[in-house]
């Protein structure tokens, strides 16, 4: 399978209308969620100091973003660059606050040059949803969760030489299809 | 090379660089390199659990933001009565103290008043004077100005007594309080960080500070369906700060402690239907003031008194 193109190239018209069905009946922001969580998520991720703090700072933008839907005006900006400047809201709020708080001043803003870490972050999620079960489970447990290779043959019921066979087809297949979307 | 030493010598790099990222890569090698820097980002991405909990949560505040569109039709908006027997003078304050714009004034025979008063972007209702007799409802009221300071010196001016000069508060406000001629005491202050008033809140809210205030809080759920936009619990569990969302508007309270002791406050609720609310809050455990009747004035009428004290008139216009 192809790897999907970056969210924000998806036809106007689809999107226009999730956002006019959402704004109609909030209950479908769902779709919007899906669809941008991934690209906001990393987007946050690489100004925020932890993983705690990245969670914190994405539950923070797209709970704005629901609460405020109502405010977004379709004029053929993406739907995710309104979500961005939430989230780059987001982020100076809460450096301002800290530096606040003790006294030290704020970090320096974290250039938004760095789009394409953010693409590539954004893809590389989009295809480990994509990778065979075994090796999903694989990644999340070793990169995401840090377990090692034993705790994961444990829980998976397989041995360590399955697990670490497992890890470097991931990898292997993350690479292929990072160079075919490069290409 | 064997693609079984490919895989081990994969699982033993990674095994290092889990146990310290900032552990050398081996740059003679660039297979294994590449796959590495994947398993660098890797480390970023999200856990499925945070996206899955969040997308819960999502759905359920989209879920019971349905049902408080709802709720805001129901009643569009709730103003604070301060019923005092000073009116006039207490019209008079309002005004040169914070500004306010008076919106309407009736003077019955007796010489009683009842105004409506705007104070930037909220209604207050303000009645009592000449012949009325009744128990004066005098209350707290948070209000947000863009300097606090030069607020506080102008109700000073007006005739206040200040009960606390203005501080910075460990929450992020510039805070004073006076109490007025009424008895009313303002919590004046201003935001500090975005616009002056925080997201949420109107110029003018009232501030309740019950016995109780767990109690309340759920009495203004099931009387009239108020949401929850903040509860900070102290350690012993007491409320220390509370917003309610009640229809179109916002209360605020905290338990009662020291000097904020409780000041039963009369309130008038616009809503949609006097007699359904009514009953609602009769069920919720409040007790009859005044059943649902048509007012000479036009509208029609109901009033509830909760546990605590506080009077809740409900009123629409007469159909």
């Amino acid at each position: 399978m192809e790897p999907q193109a970056p969210t924000e190239t998806l036809g106007d018209d689809s999107e226009r209308r999730l956002i006019e069905a959402a704004q109609a009946d909030s209950r479908r922001f769902g779709v919007l969620y899906e669809r941008h969580f991934d690209r906001v998520y990393a987007f946050v991720a690489r100004r925020a100091r932890d993983r705690t703090e990245a969670e914190d700072l994405t539950a923070e933008v797209f709970h704005h973003a629901l609460a405020h839907l109502g405010r977004f005006e379709w004029r053929g900006v993406p739907f995710v660059a309104w979500l961005l400047q939430i989230a780059r809201n987001a982020v100076a709020d809460r450096w301002q606050r800290l530096a606040r708080e003790r006294g030290t001043p704020s970090p320096e803003r974290a250039e938004d040059g760095d789009v394409a870490d953010v693409d590539r972050r954004t893809m590389l999620a989009d295809l480990v949803g994509r990778l065979p079960g075994d090796q999903q489970r694989v990644v999340l447990q070793r990169f995401v969760a840090q377990r090692s290779i034993r705790e994961i043959a444990h829980e998976l019921g397989r041995t360590e030489g399955a697990v670490k066979q497992l890890q470097f087809r991931a990898l292997e297949t993350l690479r292929a299809r990072l160079r075919d979307v490069h290409d | 090379m064997t693609e079984q030493a490919r895989i081990d010598r994969l699982a033993e790099a990674v095994e290092r660089f889990v146990a310290d990222p900032r552990a050398p890569h081996p740059s003679h090698d660039r297979e294994l390199a590449a796959l590495l820097a994947i398993a660098r980002d890797l480390r970023d991405l999200p856990r499925p659990e945070f996206k899955a909990r969040l997308g819960a949560d999502l759905e359920r505040r989209a879920a019971m933001a349905t049902i408080a569109a709802v709720t805001h039709r129901g009643i569009p908006s709730v103003i604070p009565y301060l019923a005092v027997q000073p009116a006039v003078e207490l019209i008079d304050f309002v005004k040169r103290a914070f500004g306010a714009q008076e919106l309407l004034r009736t003077t019955g025979s007796g010489g009683g008043v009842h105004a409506e008063v705007r104070i930037g972007d909220s209604r207050v209702m303000i009645g009592g004077g000449g012949s009325w007799s009744g128990t004066p409802t005098p209350t707290g009221l948070h209000l947000y100005v863009t300097d606090a300071d030069a607020v506080y010196r102008t109700a000073l001016e007006a005739g206040a007594e200040s009960l606390h000069a203005p501080v910075d508060q460990p929450y992020g406000d510039r805070e004073a309080s006076v109490k007025d001629l009424a008895g009313n005491h303002w919590y004046i202050a201003t935001h500090r960080s975005g616009s002056h008033v925080p997201v949420g809140l109107g110029t003018v809210t009232p501030y309740l500070h019950p016995h109780g205030a767990t109690a309340l809080i759920e009495f203004l759920k099931q009387a009239f369906g108020a949401e929850e936009m903040a509860v900070h619990r102290g350690p012993d569990d007491v409320i220390v700060h509370a917003k309610m969302r009640v229809g179109g508007s916002v209360i605020e309270m905290g338990e009662a402690h020291g000097e904020w002791m409780p000041m039963p406050t009369m309130f008038y609720l616009y809503v949609d239907d006097v007699d359904t609310w009514y009953r609602r809050a009769l069920a919720a455990g409040g007790t009859s003031q005044e059943v649902p009747a048509q007012q000479p004035y036009g509208e029609r009428r109901a009033a509830v008194r909760d546990a605590f004290g506080n009077q809740w008139y409900m009123a629409a216009p007469a159909t």
